[in-house]
């Protein structure tokens, strides 16, 4: 993969909540690259080190072992820092501020120029629909208005590499089409965007590539289409002139409409079924491969035993 | 230096924002108000005893302010988490620390200079005469909140807000008791609690440095080495209590 943006190599951190507290193994030893212009979607089940890892390239936690670079540079330099553009799990946010006095701070710390950084505020404020309610205090806002005030101090720099975590948790359905919007606007534009979510049509829909992890461990990268291109794991198939009590065949599941009969087989079986109602003088309608979902996949890695 | 200032100014505005804040200045006020009253009760020069019980007023509400304050801002930027979304942009856990301690000096500083003007102004009522000497003791004052705040910041990042609290309120105490209590135990033969209060005494700053309250009461002269002195000791301990703050929230994981 050429001009990498992200690469977190041997990534290892461990917990020690306390003297009477059992260490917690959040990471073993977890690597990927993310490349330029990518939209990286970052799934596992809670707990699996997904935040973890994400605080990590940000310098909110120190791994005890492992490397990680943003956009060329070390992940602690200020230079990787203003290529980066970071929005937290939940918005914490400043409720003595007014949404534009909490991105002028923002600006501040990112060192933008001040001629122009009241116009680019106003930029990434329209881009997240809080333009009419900038002036407002933070502490007034929905958890939807906080998160969108969270997108657009991560928008704020024009970042090269956009982290967000659980971008679409607390968003009503309009919000997360928006933040959908913005995810591929700026994607389009170049910048790189990796994100983690529970909301696996959101990370089908978007992402070029994912990456499953569980327990610390990288389970499985890939683009969508290849992590999904497997045989199918069942398949559906609809015909008239037999009926499902009297098969033999085990059926996964089965359905008697009035026109046709709708049944699904595992695909190890699909032969014998077909046999079957070959020979009771069964019309086939329709037979469909049922293929793994990403969700199905999740749910395959996260299940299977570490090793 | 620029993210230094906007979080020193961040803080600086959170705290003006904040009831908190207000009822310290509050109580501080009606102290120094009411010296009018102790000045009445008391037996000899009123005006003395304005100055001395408001200076005093003054000197206690600021370390209430510089102690609660930072214990508050610190651990509530950590807590609510706001400090994550600083760190990942291009600024050094260092910077953060240094920004919330000047923003706190800034608050303790706007207060002092407040409430020692509402005691000048009394003294002026009561004696016709201005006192600028007030402010100086207050300029003292502030270099002992200097160190304060530098430890309540070091204590911020060492333990939780409570208990970072007492500790600060601890070297208050032992702060102004440490020197009489070394002259004290000097005149004992070696022992374990000499030993004891050596180390106290040189761990713990002797806050009783920054004290020129009764000199400016008295119109004593102030020998400008002891005030010189008092700087650089300020310095010294604050610099130091940051640098020990900084070297632990350096390596530190925010969960």
């Amino acid at each position: 993969m050429s001009d990498i943006q992200l690469s977190v190599q041997g990534l290892c951190k461990t917990f020690h909540p306390g003297l009477f507290e059992a260490d917690v193994e959040a990471l073993k030893g977890l690597s990927f690259e993310v490349g330029r212009g990518e939209i990286f979607g970052f799934l596992g089940p809670n707990g699996a080190g997904k935040t973890t890892t994400i605080k990590a390239i940000c310098e909110i936690i120190r791994p005890d072992a492992g490397t990680i670079s943003v956009c060329g540079h070390p992940h602690t330099a200020p230079e990787a820092k203003r290529r980066l553009g970071f929005m937290s799990e939940s918005p914490y946010v400043y409720r003595h501020l007014s949404g534009r006095e909490y991105l002028r701070f923002c600006g501040e710390l990112l060192g933008l120029p001040r001629t122009g950084m009241e116009e680019r505020i106003a930029v990434v404020l329209d881009e997240v629909g809080m333009a009419s309610r900038a002036d407002r205090g933070l502490g007034t806002y929905s958890k939807g208005m906080q998160q969108r005030i969270g997108l657009a101090q991560a928008l704020l720099g024009d970042p090269e590499l956009l982290i967000l975590d659980e971008p679409m948790s607390g968003l009503d359905p309009l919000g997360r089409r928006d933040v959908r919007d913005i995810i591929l606007a700026r994607a389009a534009a170049g910048a790189t965007v990796f994100f983690s979510s529970h909301i696996i049509p959101d990370v089908e829909a978007l992402c070029d590539r994912v990456a499953i992890v569980v327990d610390g461990t990288l389970r499985a990268i890939g683009a969508v289409n290849e992590l999904l291109a497997r045989d199918p794991v069942s398949y559906e198939l609809t015909f008239t002139g037999a009926d499902v009590g009297g098969l033999a065949t085990p059926l996964e599941a089965s359905h008697e409409r009035s026109d046709a009969t709708w049944v699904r087989v595992a695909t190890p079986l699909r032969d014998a079924l077909l046999a079957e109602l070959g020979g009771r003088g069964a019309l086939l309608l329709s037979l469909n491969p049922v293929r793994i979902s990403l969700e199905d996949l999740l749910v395959e890695h996260s299940e299977e035993p570490t090793s | 230096m620029r993210a230094i200032r906007a979080i020193a100014a961040n803080t600086f505005r959170e705290a003006i924002r904040d009831r908190i804040l207000y009822l310290f200045v509050g109580f501080a006020l009606a102290l120094v108000v009411s010296t009018k009253l102790f000045g009445m009760l008391t037996v000899g020069d009123e005006a003395k005893i304005v100055k001395d019980i408001g200076l005093a007023s003054i000197q206690f509400f600021s370390m209430l302010i510089a102690v609660m304050m930072s214990m508050l801002l610190v651990s509530r930027e950590v807590d609510s988490r706001t400090v994550f979304i600083i760190l990942a942009k291009p600024v050094r856990r260092w910077q953060f620390l240094v920004g919330k301690y000047l923003g706190l000096v800034a608050i303790v500083a706007a207060n002092l200079v407040f409430i020692t003007l509402v005691l000048a102004v009394m003294v002026l009522a009561y004696t016709g005469q201005w006192d600028p000497m007030l402010f100086f003791a207050a300029a003292m004052t502030l270099l002992e909140m200097l160190v304060l705040a530098a430890f309540a910041i070091l204590f911020a990042v060492l333990t939780r807000p409570i208990l970072g609290s007492l500790m600060t309120l601890a070297v208050f105490v032992v702060g102004h008791t440490s020197a009489e209590l070394w002259l004290l135990t000097r005149q004992l033969p070696g022992t374990l609690t000499r030993g004891l209060v050596a180390v106290v005494y040189y761990l713990i700053p002797n806050l009783e440095r920054f004290n020129f309250r009764t000199e400016v009461v008295h119109g004593l002269p102030i020998p400008p080495a002891a005030v010189g002195w008092a700087v650089v000791y300020a310095i010294a301990f604050a610099a130091v209590a940051l640098v020990l703050a900084a070297l632990r929230f350096r390596s530190k994981d925010l969960r």
